[in-house]
C-alpha cells in the first residue's frame, strides 16, 4: 500500500521521535509512505488565525504538490498540519471568494516536471480535493484497526493509556469534521486494537494551552497539570497523543509544572506511533525514548513482561 | 370555441378577494372575456363570493336564467368548494355542476405583473368551462359505519380515550405491547403542580377501563396492519406469547419465586432486577404474571421449567404461540406515547458511562414510594444519600444543531418538582438545576416553581452545561453562568439529565406501516395546527397524547377526551358519506391486464381473473387517478375528470 504522507518540519527538527516511529511502523504494516516533492512547512497556525490569504497559499502548495504527483489522498501525523491542510481545503471547497484568491498565489508558481526537470511556467489550479487523513484514520479505515491487532508483538493488555486528543483534531467541527467533538473515540478505539486498556479520561479533548507556552509559561504549565492530573486520577500508566506542541506542553513542561504543583512527580507521555511502533515489535532503545522529560521506558518495561506468542 | 360537448348553459362568477385577486387580475375584464365564450350565458365579477350576498348572487342568477353548469373563479377548492356545491343545492342543482377555477393560489399570489396574471386567469376559467361543461351529475358514495373503536397504546391517552369512547356507549379494543396498561404516568412519583401520586390518580383509571364492560384490553398485543377506510377498517393484531393465562394465575408468586433468571426491570428503568417470569409492578393490568421469552433459559423442560413445576393452579403453558387475528373497527385513535431521547447522544456528560447520571424517568423511579429504593433519594452506584445534586434541563430538546429542535415542554414543571421532592426528602442537601430559560405556562404551574426557590432555596443558575466527568467519588459539572458571564465548576454526587422526549421507538416503525402523518421530529401530524388539532389527516385516525407532541399530563388527558368526542362524532353519524369522483373499469375496455391493481396505493382496485377485468372497491378509492394515468386501454375513467375532459382542458388552455 502507498500513500502520500506530509510529515511537516516539526517532526524532522523537535518532533524526530514522531517522525522516525511513524515510519517504523508503517514500515511494519506494510504501507509505503511518499513525501511530496519541495514540500514546505504548512504555516502551522498561522494561517488560519488571522484572515490572510497569503498562508493559506503554503498548505494549498503542498496538497496541489500531492495532486500533481496523482495523489488524491496525504496523510499526516502531526495535528497541527492535520489541522491546516484540512482547513485550507475547506476554505478552498466552500468560500469561492478564498479559492480566486489563494489561486492568484498559486497562479505566480513555476511548475517543475519532475521526470524531465523542466521548468515550463505551467499552472494547476487547486480546488480542495486531495484529501487529507490524520494518521490514525488511515490506520483505521485503510489499513483497518483488525489488521493492526493480528500483528501485535507485545501483550500491553496490562497497560493501562489515556489517550489525549487536545483540541486540534477534533475542533472546529464543522471543518475538521474528524470525530464527534464532544465524544469522540477514534483514539480508544485505536488503543484497544493495541490490545491495551483504555481509562476515563475526561480531559482528553480539554487545551493544554498550546503555543501560550511562549509567552506565558504558567498558564500552560496549569492547563497540562490538569490533564495531566486527569489522566493519573483515571489510573492511565501512561498518555498517548498525536500533537508535537502537546507533547511540548505535557512531557516536556514537566519540569515547570512539577514545580508548580508540588504533589506531581512527573508521567510519561508518548506519541502514539511510539506506542504502536513498540507494540509491533520495535526495540524499546529505538524509540526516541531518550528524547523525553520523563522517559516511559521504566513504566512501559514495568506493565508489559510479556511479548505475545507468535 | 369548442363546440363539441353537451349544450350546457354556464355562469361565470369572478371574485375580486378583495385586492387578494383584484389588486393583480383585472376582474372586470376576465368576466367581461368570458362572457363571450361558447356556452357561457352570464359572467360577472363581485367583491367576496363567498360573502352572504355573493351566494346568492350565484344562488338568483342559477334560478333566473336557468343555468346548468357555474364556475367561480376564486382561491383554492380546498377552501370553499363546499360552500359553493351548497349553493347548487340550494339552487335546485347538482353540487358536481360546480367548478372552482383557482385564480388566486395559482395565479394572483404568484404573478406580479397585470397583464400577464389576468391573461392566465381567463385561461384557467375556460379550462373550467371545457371539464364543467362535460360534468355528469353524481351523488355521494353512502357507506354503513362499524362502530366500535381502536385505542393503539395503553398510557393515560389511551386509557382516557377509551374510557370516554366506551362511556360514550361504542365499544372499544385498547391494544397495549408491553405486559400492562399504565404506560409512562404509572412510573412517575408525584405529579406537578399538586404533587398528588401518580400511581394513586391513575390506577382507579387503570382499574375502570379493565372493568368496563364496554372495553377489551388486549396487552402484549401488537398491531399489525389496517386496512379499509374510515368506519370500516379491518386491524391485524399480533398477539405476543405470554406463556401464562392470566384468568387462571392467581399471582401466588412461586413461579417468580423458583425463576433462576434475573435481568434489569424496565419499569424501574433498569435501576432493579426482576425476574424472567414478572409481574410489571403490583397494580397491573390485567393482574398476571408473564413470561418475557427474551429472558428465559428455554421453554424446554429439560433447561430449566422451574415455574412450570410450581405453578399450582397450572396456568403456565409452554406450547402458548403467537396469534394473529383480525378485528373490524370504525375508528383508530394513535396514543403511542414517547421515550426519553437515550443518553448515549450526551457522550459528554458520561450518561452511559456514570451510573451516578440519570435521566428523568430514572429519577422518578427513585423518588417513587414503590421504586427500587423505597423512594429514598440514593444514588446507584453506591446507594449513598447524595448531599449535592445538579439537574440540567433541556438536554437533547432547543438543540437544532446537535439533536432535537423542539422544546419538550414539561421538563421545567417536573425538574422544579424533582428539586423541590429532593429537598422533602434531603432537607440539609443542596439541589442546582441549570436552565436556559424557565417556561412554566399552566394553571399553578409559575406559584409551584415560584414555590421551588423561595421556599425550597433551589439554585437555579441560567446557562448551559458543557461537561460532566468524574473525579474519584464525584462528578464534576462544567458549566456556564450566562447571567455574570462566569464559568461555574461544581461537585455533585448525582446529576439528573432532562432528556428531551422524543416519539416512541416502537411506534415509529408501525406509524410507518399505518402511513400515517408525521412531522420532521416524527411526532404525529395534525389535520389543522388550529382547528383539527386532534385529528390525523388520514380519515379515521385521532391522535391523543405524547405521539403528537411534548405535553403534561393534564392536556394529554384533554386531548384524549376530544379525541374520543370526535370518535363519538363519527360513530353518532347514520352512514359516512364518500366522494363520488372514483375511478371506474369500465368492462367493455378493460382487458385485464392488472397494470392498475399495483399503482393504487388504497388497494381498491382487484383483478378478477375469471372474468378477466378489475374490479373496483369505490369506497377505498381516493379519486387520486394514478391508475387512470396508468391504464391503456381508456377504461379507468375518473368521473367529472375523464380523459376527454383532461384534453379538452388542456386544449383551452393552449388556446388562450
Amino acid at each position: 500500500m502507498k500513500v502520500h504522507y506530509y510529515p511537516g518540519c516539526t517532526l524532522k527538527e523537535k518532533a524526530v521521535n514522531l517522525e522516525e516511529t511513524t515510519v517504523k511502523a508503517m514500515k511494519i504494516l506494510g504501507v509505503d509512505l511518499k513525501e511530496p516533492e519541495g514540500w514546505t512547512c504548512c504555516g502551522a497556525e498561522f494561517p488560519l488565525s488571522e484572515e490572510k490569504i497569503s498562508g493559506l497559499a503554503a498548505p494549498a502548495r503542498i496538497l496541489r504538490q500531492v495532486e500533481s504527483e496523482g495523489g488524491d489522498k496525504v496523510t499526516t501525523t502531526c495535528a497541527f498540519c492535520y489541522n491546516v491542510l484540512k482547513r485550507t481545503n475547506y476554505a478552498l471547497l466552500n468560500d469561492p471568494l478564498k479559492h480566486k484568491r489563494i489561486n492568484a498565489f498559486l497562479k505566480d508558481d513555476i511548475k517543475i516536471d519532475h521526470e524531465t526537470k523542466d521548468k515550463s511556467t505551467g499552472f494547476d489550479p487547486y480546488h480542495g480535493d486531495v484529501s487529507v487523513v490524520h494518521l490514525l484514520e488511515f490506520l483505521r479505515d485503510e489499513v483497518g484497526f483488525s489488521k493492526i491487532k493480528a500483528k501485535i508483538k507485545r501483550d500491553l493488555s496490562g497497560l493501562k493509556v489515556a489517550a489525549y486528543y487536545g483540541c486540534r483534531l477534533l475542533r472546529p467541527y464543522s471543518e475538521v469534521l474528524m470525530d464527534k467533538p464532544d465524544d469522540p473515540s477514534i483514539f480508544e478505539e485505536f488503543v484497544e486494537s493495541l490490545g491495551a486498556q483504555v481509562v476515563d479520561f475526561p480531559f482528553r479533548q480539554e487545551c493544554c494551552g498550546s503555543y501560550i507556552s511562549v509567552s506565558e509559561p504558567d498558564v500552560a504549565a496549569e492547563a497540562s497539570y490538569r490533564i495531566l492530573r486527569s489522566a493519573i486520577l483515571g489510573g492511565a500508566d501512561i498518555m498517548v497523543l498525536s500533537c508535537p506542541l502537546c507533547y511540548y506542553n505535557l512531557d516536556r513542561r514537566q519540569g515547570l509544572i512539577k514545580d508548580k504543583f508540588l504533589e506531581f512527580s512527573g508521567f510519561p507521555v508518548l506519541y502514539f506511533t511510539q506506542l504502536l511502533a513498540w507494540a509491533l515489535g520495535e526495540k524499546i532503545s529505538t524509540l526516541g525514548f531518550n528524547d523525553h522529560y520523563f522517559n516511559p521506558r521504566t513504566v512501559l518495561e514495568k506493565v508489559v513482561k510479556s511479548e505475545v506468542a507468535q | 370555441m369548442s363546440g363539441n360537448g353537451p349544450k350546457k348553459k354556464i355562469g361565470v362568477f369572478v371574485c375580486h378577494c378583495g385586492i387578494n385577486i383584484a389588486g393583480v387580475v383585472d376582474v372586470e375584464k376576465v368576466a367581461k372575456e368570458l362572457s363571450k365564450y361558447d356556452g357561457v350565458d352570464f359572467s360577472v365579477d363581485y367583491v367576496y363570493m363567498c360573502s352572504e350576498p355573493g351566494q346568492k348572487l350565484i344562488e338568483e342568477t342559477i334560478k333566473e336564467r336557468k343555468l346548468d353548469s357555474v364556475i367561480v373563479a376564486a382561491c383554492s377548492p380546498t377552501l370553499h368548494e363546499r360552500t359553493f356545491q351548497n349553493v347548487m343545492t340550494r339552487a335546485g342543482l347538482n353540487p358536481y355542476q360546480v367548478e372552482i377555477a383557482n385564480i388566486r393560489e395559482q395565479d394572483s399570489w404568484v404573478h406580479p405583473d397585470r397583464h400577464e396574471a389576468t391573461v392566465k386567469a381567463a385561461r384557467i376559467v375556460k379550462s373550467m368551462i371545457e371539464k364543467v361543461r362535460r360534468n355528469q351529475n353524481l351523488e355521494p358514495l353512502a357507506v354503513d359505519i362499524t362502530r366500535r373503536a381502536l385505542v393503539i397504546g395503553g398510557g393515560i391517552s389511551g386509557i382516557q380515550a377509551a374510557l370516554d369512547i366506551a362511556d360514550h356507549g361504542y365499544e372499544v379494543l385498547l391494544v397495549e405491547k408491553e405486559a400492562s396498561i399504565g404506560g409512562h404516568m404509572v412510573q412517575l412519583s408525584e405529579t406537578f403542580p399538586t404533587l398528588d401520586c401518580s400511581q394513586c390518580i391513575l390506577t382507579p383509571k387503570m382499574v375502570e377501563a379493565s372493568r368496563h364492560p364496554k372495553i377489551k384490553i388486549l396487552t402484549y398485543h401488537e398491531i399489525e396492519s389496517i386496512s379499509g377506510f374510515v368506519g370500516n377498517f379491518k386491524v391485524k393484531i399480533k398477539k405476543r406469547p405470554r406463556f401464562v393465562d392470566p384468568d387462571v394465575c392467581t399471582l401466588c408468586g412461586e413461579c417468580e419465586k423458583v425463576c433462576p433468571q434475573v435481568v434489569a426491570d424496565e419499569f424501574n428503568m433498569g435501576l432493579s432486577f426482576r425476574k424472567a417470569i414478572y409481574m410489571p409492578f403490583p397494580q397491573a393490568i390485567p393482574g398476571t404474571y408473564t413470561l418475557d421469552i427474551e429472558s428465559c433459559l428455554g421453554l424446554l423442560p429439560i433447561r430449566c421449567g422451574k415455574c412450570r413445576e410450581v405453578c399450582e393452579p397450572n396456568a403456565i403453558n409452554y406450547d402458548d404461540q403467537e396469534e394473529i387475528f383480525e378485528e373490524e373497527v370504525g375508528a383508530v385513535v394513535v396514543a403511542t406515547g414517547y421515550d426519553l431521547y437515550g443518553l448515549d447522544n450526551l457522550g459528554e456528560f458520561g450518561g452511559e458511562k456514570y451510573e451516578d447520571v440519570i435521566n428523568g424517568l430514572e429519577f422518578e423511579r427513585i423518588l417513587s414510594a414503590s421504586g427500587p429504593t423505597g423512594g429514598q433519594v440514593r444514588r446507584p452506584s453506591d446507594g449513598k444519600v447524595p448531599k449535592n445534586i445538579v439537574f440540567v434541563q433541556c438536554c437533547g430538546s432547543r438543540d437544532p444543531e446537535n439533536h432535537n429542535p423542539y422544546c419538550s415542554k414539561i421538563c421545567c414543571m417536573y425538574t422544579a418538582k424533582h428539586a423541590m421532592l429532593y429537598k422533602h426528602r434531603v432537607p440539609d442537601g443542596n439541589a442546582t438545576v441549570f436552565y436556559i430559560d424557565v417556561r412554566t405556562g399552566g394553571k399553578n404551574f409559575d406559584e409551584f416553581f415560584q414555590r421551588t426557590i423561595e421556599e425550597e432555596h433551589v439554585l437555579y443558575v441560567r446557562g448551559k452545561v458543557s461537561k460532566i466527568f468524574k473525579e474519584g467519588d464525584k462528578l464534576i459539572v462544567w458549566g456556564v453562568d450566562t447571567l455574570t458571564g462566569r464559568k461555574v465548576e461544581m461537585e455533585a454526587d448525582m446529576v439528573v439529565l432532562a432528556m428531551s422526549m422524543v416519539p416512541s421507538e416502537n411506534a415509529e416503525e408501525l406509524l410507518k406501516k399505518l402511513k400515517i402523518s408525521t412531522d420532521a421530529n416524527g411526532f404525529l401530524s395534525e389535520a389543522h395546527p388550529k382547528l383539527r388539532p386532534v385529528e390525523s389527516l388520514n380519515a379515521g385516525f385521532f391522535l391523543a397524547g405524547c405521539a403528537h407532541g411534548p405535553k403534561d399530563i393534564p392536556e394529554t388527558v384533554a386531548q384524549a377526551s376530544a379525541a374520543a368526542a370526535k370518535v363519538g362524532d363519527l360513530f353518532a353519524q347514520e352512514k359516512l358519506y364518500h366522494e363520488p369522483t372514483v375511478v371506474s373499469a369500465e368492462e367493455e375496455l378493460c382487458a385485464g391486464c392488472g397494470i392498475c391493481v399495483p399503482v393504487c396505493p388504497y388497494g381498491a382496485r382487484t383483478l378478477n381473473r375469471e372474468r378477466g377485468v378489475v374490479e373496483v372497491n369505490e369506497i377505498l378509492c381516493e379519486g387520486c387517478g394514478a391508475c387512470a394515468a396508468a391504464c391503456p386501454s381508456g377504461a379507468a375513467q375518473q368521473r367529472n375528470q375523464t380523459d376527454e375532459q383532461i384534453f379538452s382542458m388542456v386544449k383551452a388552455i393552449l388556446k388562450g
